[in-house]
């Protein structure tokens, strides 16, 4: 509750204001999903403080959801991975003039799911915390080797990409001084890296240059289809054929955002297809032309998997999607570690954040009905600006960090490696992950095993992190073992 | 022909006889192999020194050395056996259409440009050519309409940066006027 006297200074509601409708307007923008827009807006609050620049996050990291979804009903190219399934049924709403009702049964949706979701977050971080507080250093090694395996596995149809992505980004977290012995590692004598590479560079260099490139290399020409919109409303038949499926897919969501490699993905299409069993009468007739249960569940899917993403990122500093990862960053950018020391040491942030949520959400809601068209016309926006800007943004965003053209070449080749890797089909999240949560890795491994003097096994000696391990382990098996079991069937 | 995406600049050394070696993506997958030598190599001069255990600065990366290098082998064979990945999907991407390297060469010598003449030109005229530049390469037709907005972007970004967000931009040639 102290959480919302944070939260509700005028000074804070303001900086939600401006979180939700940056977070909004910039994830409309084609070709920008929830990840790019966090990792843009991040210099925005550098001179921001803490606690305020955590509302506003909150408000860019739902925004940013929500703006995904706007542009995969309107347009109908899948975007982020986590609006795709939007669009299946959205944009054939759309078509058939129903535009208004699919964007109302995404905002209400995610209102809905986004408000039970933050409210499960309130119930269930306090428990994980109880039970995080007597993790050693092997625990938490347990679960960042699960966090890799998983998100590496999931993301990607190939494990071998999805695990090359992650070593890719771990080799960009050694980059720089050793924590525990000073020691340079992999600097090649430039002295801006002594530091590391930071993650804005990184999430910047892989999400923004490495899409611009992407793009410029296979530019889709000629004016894009929006479908035009007026005000988003809801009719009466509409409520009573969408509230079910908001509320199943908030039942999805939350659990899978909060499990590493959960993310969004699997939710939604989870929610699409039982919505699309337990379709009968005119929604039976309609699926696959445009229902309005294929928007609303999977919808509030989505917005429900992102509050859940945020359990194990505050509760243990466990970041379980590229998004998550930036908003990690940008706590440690204020000197702050998540995990259960947090809620100890600053309760009035991790409150105030949580607060913002509902309050963030609230106001999409407002601000998104009336404003549908708004959006819309900025889908036209014609695309030469808009990668220009993209990029004039990351410089941007990269130069203030340390006023260093070298940084900027840094940038460059980060933007390349991200180009090679969308043109080869390498998840980019695996490498943030990665990055973020590699240097923690190796610090709790050093830790444990220092504690066991040299003794592989006190690992395992935890139960808890034993079967982290196992569970790690059988994660990258799940795709062989489904490979193995489709094969027959193939050849029958 | 495919050395553009090749951000280390080393040579496609998988060119060979069989026609799935000549494969684009196998540059990739070198790149990841050789990312496990050069880690595993660049850091055998760290000092070890400073823990009678073993777990010493070198103790991690060799570990994520070997991973690499393992990762990268399968890799490598998944490609020559002729596996891929999806070409990722976007809202502005035509995944039919053939690779355009000129526009991506074209791309990255203006941002690479910016990035050495931003310190000297100063935020307002660098940003503002960058942007002019990345629009027309990327097909704006109307050069004075992007001119324009490249102009007030980079200046509404230097003032509301600088003078509204506290954030240190060079101020370059202009540093006098504004």
């Amino acid at each position: 509750m102290e959480g919302f006297a944070t939260a509700l200074t005028p000074v804070n509601l303001l900086y939600a204001l401006v979180g939700v409708t940056l977070g909004t307007l910039v994830g409309v923008l084609p070709g920008i999903g929830p990840a790019m827009t966090v990792a843009l807006l991040l210099p925005i609050t550098f001179t921001v403080p803490p606690a305020s620049a955590f509302i506003m996050f909150a408000g860019i990291y739902y925004g940013g959801m929500y703006g995904g979804s706007t542009t995969s009903i309107l347009l109908n190219t899948p975007g982020e991975s986590s609006s795709m399934i939007t669009a299946l049924e959205g944009n054939k709403m759309a078509k058939r003039g129903r535009a208004a009702q699919a964007l109302a049964t995404a905002a209400i949706g995610s209102f809905v799911a986004g408000t039970i979701a933050t409210g499960l977050l309130v119930v269930a971080a306090p428990l994980v915390v109880d039970f995080a507080i007597s993790f050693g250093p092997e625990d938490y090694f347990a679960l960042a080797v699960l966090a890799f395996t998983a998100v590496s596995s999931v993301l990607s149809r190939s494990v071998v990409r999805g695990l090359a992505s992650l070593g890719i980004g771990l080799v960009i977290g050694l980059v720089g001084i050793d924590q525990q012995t000073g020691q340079a590692r992999l600097t090649l004598g430039v002295p801006q890296l002594l530091d590391g590479i930071d993650v804005v560079i990184v999430a910047v260099g892989l999400f923004a240059l490495g899409e611009v490139l992407y793009v410029a290399s296979r530019l889709r020409h000629g004016e894009p289809e929006v479908v035009p919109v007026g005000r988003a409303f809801l009719g009466r038949s509409d409520w009573s054929r969408s509230w079910r499926p908001w509320l199943r897919g908030t039942a999805l969501g939350f659990p899978f955002g909060a499990l590493p490699g959960g993310g969004a993905e699997i939710p939604t299409f989870l929610s699409y297809s039982i919505e699309k069993r337990l379709a009968r009468g005119v929604a039976r007739e309609e699926y696959g032309k445009g229902a309005i249960e294929g928007v609303a569940g999977p919808e509030a899917a989505n917005n429900a998997s992102a509050a859940g993403t945020l359990v194990p990122l505050l509760t243990l500093g466990l970041p379980t999607s590229a998004t998550a990862a930036i908003l990690l960053a940008a706590f440690q950018q204020y000197g702050l570690q998540p995990g259960p020391q947090l809620f100890d040491h600053n309760p009035a942030l991790v409150w105030g954040m949580v607060a913002s949520l509902f309050i963030g959400n609230t106001m999409l809601l407002v601000l998104n009905l009336p404003l549908a068209p708004l959006w819309a016309r900025v889908l036209h926006v014609p695309r030469p600006y808009l990668y220009a800007g993209i990029v004039l943004f990351a410089a941007l965003g990269v130069y203030a960090l340390n006023s260093s053209w070298v940084e900027l070449v840094i940038l460059y080749i980060l933007g390349m490696l991200g180009f090679a890797m969308r043109r080869f089909g390498l998840p980019v999240a695996p490498a943030v992950i990665g990055m973020i949560l590699g240097p923690m890795a190796e610090i709790q491994l050093r830790r444990a095993l220092a504690i066991g003097a040299g003794d592989v096994t006190v690992l395992v000696r935890s139960p808890i992190a034993a079967v982290l391990l196992v569970v790690a382990l059988l994660v990258l098996a799940v795709p062989l073992v489904r490979k193995l079991v489709a094969r027959p069937s193939h050849a029958g | 022909m495919y050395s553009t995406e090749e951000p280390t600049g080393a040579t496609d050394r998988g060119a060979g006889p069989a026609h799935s070696w000549r494969r684009p993506e196998l540059v990739l997958a070198l790149i990841v192999l050789g990312l496990g030598v050069f880690v595993i190599a660049g850091t055998a001069d760290v000092s070890t020194a400073g823990s009678s255990l073993g777990l010493g600065p070198r103790f991690f990366p060799v570990i994520v050395g070997s991973a690499l290098l393992l990762i990268g082998l399968f890799y490598v064979i998944d490609v020559v056996r002729g596996g891929h990945g999806d070409p990722e999907e976007s809202e502005d991407v035509d995944a039919g259409a053939r690779p355009d390297w000129r526009t991506v060469a074209l791309v990255s010598v203006i941002f690479l440009a910016f990035a050495g003449l931003l310190d000297l030109l100063g935020w307002i005229i660098a940003g503002a050519l960058l942007f002019f530049g990345l629009s027309v390469v990327l097909g704006a037709t109307r050069r004075l309409q992007a001119g324009v907005i490249a102009v007030v972007l980079s200046t509404v970004t230097y003032l509301a940066f600088v003078k509204g967000l506290g954030v240190t931009l060079p101020a370059g040639l202009l540093s006098g006027v504004i």
